[in-house]
């Protein structure tokens, strides 16, 4: 069977790759993701599992779907031009893995979408640029649609992780997996409470400080109750990429992060757990 | 309202870089290929992203338009007309 060896949430902010290089690995950013992936690597995994909200790179207005996975060899990314550029991955997959996810998902009742030939943008690439060196780990997308209205509820995102898990811990082939979930819990991006001058802002620090209390006290059922979708729109118009740390937490449950890093000027944060 | 061709339109200019730069350098015959109406154009053109925004434009597809400098915008530009809808 599959174990989960280690969970983390991660932000995506896409400049950060070349702030780091701009800055250096002792600037804040830089340290924060180093905290995380001498974790990752230490934690040996075979596999990670990354729950992301798709910023319509992989998807379109025109097809939309609220869970999908990517089953292929291989994917590509960032194909969003992330601002200061970064490195273009071509990045390993398993697709019999996601395949069998898919497979175990909607038979469980959750209509997930399929992607084969598909691309990721930033928001997939820039966490597992700082974590993941030279995409040697094979990687599984998990989307989660965070950003268009309807969102999918909490609840049902902490199902649909755990789900996961479960199949994971089915899996008949022993492969040790490291979980993501990447996002934001209060971000305006080019909408209209962004900043004077600027492209983005944090509208809730409130929200984003008491989230990170939240998760340091390992009270999901608390964060569960109190996310709802018009809570996470006034976090602003990214606010429900928190569902992907929601669905990251089905791994974790209560368990108290061995760190978690604030970064509230941008209002997000970073965790980690090693499970194994 | 053709706002799945305006969004379209928008992540062209990510896409497709001799779109972006005639979206700089020539807009009005950048978008003529599009089905839009004359207020949408008209919007568009003039990068007026509050009417955008309340036509149903997503943001970040108008962000497209303020960082690669298409319809006379850039980010403190956009930054300051996006800011003026009711928040």
């Amino acid at each position: 069977m599959a174990k989960i060896v280690a969970a983390y949430g991660l932000p995506h902010t896409p400049f950060y790759p070349s702030q780091v290089i701009e800055e250096g690995p002792s600037s804040p950013t830089g340290k924060m993701f180093a905290r995380a992936r001498e974790s990752l690597i230490a934690a040996r995994p075979d596999v990670i599992v990354i729950f992301d909200t798709d910023h319509y790179n992989t998807f379109f207005f025109d097809n939309f779907p609220i869970l999908a996975i990517g089953i292929d060899e291989r994917f590509r990314g960032p194909v969003d031009e992330p601002r200061g550029g970064m490195t273009v991955y071509d990045v390993p997959s398993m697709p019999k893995l996601a395949d069998y996810l898919h497979h175990r998902l909607v038979r469980a009742g959750y209509d997930v979408a399929s992607l084969r030939e598909f691309v990721a943008d930033h928001s997939v690439m820039v966490p597992l640029h700082f974590v993941n060196p030279d995409m040697k780990i094979p990687v599984i997308p998990v989307y989660i649609s965070g950003h268009v209205p309807p969102l999918p509820p909490a609840e049902r995102c902490l199902a649909f992780g755990r789900e996961i898990r479960k199949a994971l811990e089915a899996w008949p082939e022993n492969l040790r997996v490291a979980i993501i979930g990447t996002g934001s819990f209060s971000l305006e991006v080019f909408g209209p409470r962004i900043n004077e001058g600027k492209t983005d802002s944090v509208p809730d620090p409130q929200w984003a400080a008491d989230v990170c209390d939240y998760i340091e006290a390992g009270d999901i059922k608390t964060l569960l109750a109190k996310a709802t979708e018009d809570r996470l729109h006034a976090a602003g118009n990214v606010g429900g990429e928190l569902l992907n740390w929601i669905a990251m937490f089905a791994f974790t449950e209560t368990r108290k992060p061995d760190f978690l890093l604030r970064q509230m000027e941008q209002g997000h944060a970073y965790a980690g757990w090693r499970l194994d | 309202m053709s706002v799945n061709a305006l969004n379209r339109l928008c992540r062209e200019v990510l896409r497709d870089h001799a779109f972006r730069a005639a979206m700089k350098d020539n807009p009005a015959k950048a978008i003529e290929p599009y089905n839009l109406t004359q207020e949408e154009k008209k919007a568009l053109l003039a990068g007026d992203a509050a009417t955008l925004h309340r036509m149903g434009v997503n943001d970040f597809m108008m962000g497209y338009l303020a960082r690669f400098g298409a319809c006379g915008l850039n980010v403190p530009l956009y930054a300051e007309r996006i800011r003026s809808v009711p928040h």
